[in-house]
């Protein structure tokens, strides 16, 4: 048996692909991500996924809200990102509404916010289930719908941006409903 | 032993493992607070209102704070893998973390080297992780919503805001055909319950109970809800119930006290678990059988 026997590692499945025009972009994604905290690898994209450049990065797609914000603050010009299984949808646009009489709720894939028709004042979240909606129901409740921080900007996951749908579509409904 | 494992919203939380503690407003592990709000708090809330009033052994957490860099999330994956088949836990739920298809992946294999398989029920992330990984059917007990059944029955998705529209859009009294759909492609736990307007409970990929009384529609928009019922299935299963029995009371339990709580869309789900222990009183021993003479379950 080894004294050096190394530890073994986990691998990684990441479920989503940054795609990039530019080798070394795909390069400075990996470095930027990784100082930023984010499991990421370096990958060559199937043949069905493939545009631009021949090199991409593997992600947890849960955590393309933070990813893209980082790549964008670093300016690291990436293509797009997008699920690794090929049958995958599109993410969720359309949204679902629930009048309660004084409240109205809007649900965007997982993810429901709650505000007072009158008031605009967010009393509820629910759904998800990653670790910053929680940080969200927090942050929402009791801010006006147009005061309060988006999730997107805040967020870090899929969960969030679903959040961020939600109130958007909210607001919206706000405006339209004066 | 009923362990529960998930995150917490805060940022200087370190990984915390031991037995839950009441406090009032807050819950307690080793000594440290976190409040009873949505996710993780809420279930383990729920779970110890059950437990206390079955006078059962509290249950046991490990806990991490994670805000959404995924850091606790790791540390907790890391530490069952480890531990989990020291800590041997009779009933495992898993809740809030970000999901990581690899680490859950290498949890069930350390679950499998436990010398008695625990029951093994996921909701929240720690659902989208096991059925994106391919592992649902290592599970026993799923508890998604409508959207998140959705989920389950798109072979695609690895997350619920990827899921095909269509299926988002299935009306709640699709939920039978997405259930089958989630079976035929071993994307479903042994049981699911599905919760919504009307809860399904199935087996196998067949509906073997409905609940939907009382009718409280406004506890959908109550952050928690959904997660006091996984917390109430797990604390009634690990008391030693079926799963399905326990699903089914879980449900009535939670409508129950949405409505003693005279839920509003701007409840808080503390303002529910609040009401557990009188909803437990009133309806347990009907429900389930498992009642006590009267004294017998009093403090003092």
């Amino acid at each position: 048996m080894s004294f050096f026997k190394r530890r073994q590692k986990t691998e990684f499945e990441g479920g989503g692909l940054v795609l990039f025009r530019e080798v070394q972009e795909a390069m400075k994604a990996e470095k930027v991500l990784n100082r930023g905290g984010y499991v990421v690898r370096l990958v060559a994209p199937p043949p069905e996924l493939r545009r631009g450049c021949d090199l991409a990065v593997e992600i947890n797609l849960v955590e393309q809200p933070g990813i893209e914000r980082v790549l964008e603050e670093k300016d690291v010009d990436y293509l797009l990102i997008t699920p690794l299984r090929t049958g995958t949808s599109e993410i969720l646009e359309i949204v679902k509404v629930t009048d309660f009489g004084q409240w109205l709720m809007v649900k965007a894939g997982n993810m429901k916010l709650t505000f007072d028709k009158e008031s605009g004042e967010i009393v509820n979240t629910s759904g998800g289930g990653c670790p910053d909606i929680p940080v969200m129901h927090a942050t929402l409740i009791g801010k006006a719908l147009d005061e309060a921080p988006r999730p997107k900007d805040i967020g870090f996951t899929l969960c969030s941006l679903m959040l961020d749908r939600a109130l958007e579509e909210s607001i919206a409904l706000k405006e339209g409903g004066k | 032993m009923l362990l529960i494992a998930g995150t917490v919203p805060y940022e200087d939380f370190p990984l915390t493992a031991g037995t839950v503690r009441d406090e009032g407003e807050f819950l307690s592990v080793n000594g440290r607070s976190f409040s009873r709000t949505q996710g993780t708090g809420a279930m383990i809330g729920a779970a110890l209102a059950a437990t206390s009033y079955l006078k059962l052994e509290e249950p046991q957490a490990v806990i991490a704070g994670d805000t959404g860099h995924g850091k606790g999330s790791r540390e907790i994956y890391e530490y069952l893998s480890q531990n989990v088949t020291r800590l041997s836990p009779e009933v495992l739920a898993l809740h809030y973390w970000l999901p990581d298809m690899a680490l859950t992946r290498q949890l069930c294999n350390a679950i499998k080297k436990c010398e008695k398989r625990p029951v093994m029920i996921a909701d929240a992330a720690s659902m989208y992780s096991a059925k994106a990984a391919g592992l649902a059917t290592e599970f026993d007990i799923f508890t998604p919503d409508a959207t998140e059944m959705a989920f389950l029955a798109d072979p695609d998705a690895t997350h619920p805001a990827y899921i095909n529209k269509h299926l988002f859009n299935a009306d709640i009294t699709r939920t039978p055909e997405l259930v089958r759909t989630a079976y035929q492609n071993k994307d479903a736990a042994r049981l699911l319950l599905v919760k919504g307007a009307t809860d399904y409970i199935a087996r196998d990929g067949e509906i073997i109970a409905t609940v939907s009384q009382p009718d409280v529609p406004e506890l959908e928009a109550i952050g928690g809800t959904g997660d006091t019922i996984t917390g109430l299935v797990s604390a009634f299963v690990y008391a030693g119930l079926e799963p399905d029995e326990a699903a089914i009371i879980a449900a009535r339990a939670n409508r129950t006290a949405g409505k003693l709580a005279q839920a509003t869309p701007a409840t808080r789900v503390s303002q529910v678990i609040d009401h557990f222990p009188a909803v437990f009183s009133e309806n347990l021993c009907q429900w389930s059988g498992v009642c006590f003479v009267k004294g017998e379950n009093d403090d003092d």
